[in-house]
């Protein structure tokens, strides 16, 4: 049977289910072709730019909304690389509004320098990109601001009480924002952000939200000339990323496996 | 040919960095708030804000043109709200890389946006602007942008910088 996997809060990560995460952003981390974790996050800054944020004029206004859209498309492909490396596993969430002691910034997971006398591959990353202007050489850092700071339940739950597809979008980029800026180092700034390897946990709480926002409010106040657009370098229009169960994942709080034979 | 080596030295990581210069606009009529008009919500909508330097938390004050990062965020301070600019810290790129040329476009050119294509931001004022319009029919905005993430790409001083702001209301 194929089920959708799930996508799980990184506070609930069971120790296989960490250990599995952890065994394939070390395997992405360790490959530097195309299929390798410096050129997918390089997709998101330099040197690719391919990402939507705030951008929008004129004559292409409904670009601004591509935000959520491309971030979609981008995890997708992400997700899908880490489970070549180790096919159990898929993109956790970050669920920035917990509180002590349920969670004090961070979460624990991404936080820890080492593991087992090794370095974690979800604490940082080492960039190597010496022909950029200027070259981009050296691990990527961070520097949290106060854990109170982060955006609250009622942040998200105010964003998600906006029934318009662009007043909803909007006050989610605001939290996204919030929340880079709050993490800061690499994940502060749009060239260089994606490299830390909290940017996809981040994201994946931007996605969660947008789908159950989606949940509530359905697809139909998406414009429809919208729904055509292509999210390069992706090989997929936004009207393929609105249904994440057609993408092949859900999402959940946590869970773990259940050996069926038992123990009697 | 060989490609020319990178002109600049190499990329600092990204820290804080202290408060940029504080804006505050001339006093504005905020009549439309006051009690005898049936305003649900009020928003301050930025427009065109430059995304280029640091990132910053930009706070916005009301009717009180001397807040400072230190300023208490409470209605009686005249505190609205806070909007989020995830920024590009400098330009990383040859020369021109940044230069963002949207109103020139060709007809037929369906290349993407420049990403630095100013943003839009709105910040939903409601409770602040309707105490405010009890009492008087004017007020100033104040913003004061705190860094989140810079380096020696960035200029620092004139952080938050945008092509006009306005406050729309709703009944």
């Amino acid at each position: 049977m194929a089920d959708n996997r799930l996508r799980y809060g990184a506070h609930n990560l069971t120790d296989p289910q960490l250990k599995d995460l952890r065994a394939a952003y070390a395997g992405q981390q360790a490959i530097s072709d195309n299929r390798g974790y410096q050129y997918l996050a390089g997709l998101h800054g330099v040197p690719g730019f391919w990402c939507w944020h705030h951008q929008g004029n004129a004559r292409t206004a409904k670009h601004r909304q591509l935000f959520l859209p491309w971030h979609r498309a981008y995890l997708y492909h992400f997700e899908m690389g880490l489970r070549d490396r180790v096919g159990t596993t898929s993109l956790p969430w970050w669920d920035w509004t917990l509180r002590p002691p349920r969670q004090t910034g961070l979460p624990d997971a991404f936080a820890v320098a080492k593991v087992g006398g090794q370095s974690n591959p979800l604490a940082s990353f080492k960039i190597n990109l010496p022909n950029t202007n200027p070259p981009v050489i050296g691990q990527t850092k961070r520097q949290p601001g106060a854990p109170g700071d982060l955006p609250t339940q009622a942040d998200v739950d105010g964003a998600l009480s906006r029934g318009d597809w662009i007043d909803f979008g909007m006050a989610l980029e605001q939290l996204h924002d919030n929340v880079h800026g709050w993490v800061g180092g690499f994940m502060g700034q749009v060239p260089v952000a994606a490299f830390d390897p909290v940017f996809w946990a981040h994201h994946c709480m931007i996605d969660r939200i947008w789908w159950l926002w989606q949940v509530k409010n359905g697809n139909a106040n998406i414009p429809a000339d919208l729904l055509d657009v292509p999210l390069a370098p992706f090989n997929m229009k936004v009207r393929d990323v609105l249904n994440v169960n057609d993408l092949g994942y859900d999402y959940a709080a946590g869970g773990a496996k259940i050996a069926a034979g038992g123990v009697s | 040919m060989a490609r020319a080596a990178p002109s600049r030295r190499r990329y600092d990581p990204p820290r804080r960095g202290g408060v940029g210069k504080i804006y505050t606009s001339s006093r504005v009529d905020i009549s439309f708030a006051g009690p005898e008009h049936r305003t649900y919500r009020v928003d301050l909508m930025i427009d065109g804000i430059d995304h280029g330097g640091p990132s910053y938390r930009g706070f916005v004050f009301l009717n009180n043109p001397g807040a400072t990062e230190k300023t208490p965020r409470d209605l009686e301070n005249g505190y609205a709200g806070v909007f989020d600019i995830f920024a590009h810290g400098g330009c990383m790129g040859d020369p021109g890389h940044c230069e963002v040329n949207e109103t020139k476009r060709e007809v037929y050119d369906f290349r993407n946006p420049n990403p630095l294509t100013p943003a839009r931001k709105r910040v939903t004022v409601t409770e602040t602007i309707r105490e405010l319009a009890k009492r008087q029919k004017t007020a100033t905005v104040t913003i004061v942008p705190v860094i989140t993430a810079m380096n020696s790409l960035c200029e620092t001083h004139d952080v938050f910088k945008c092509e006009e702001l306005s406050f729309v209301a709703y009944n």
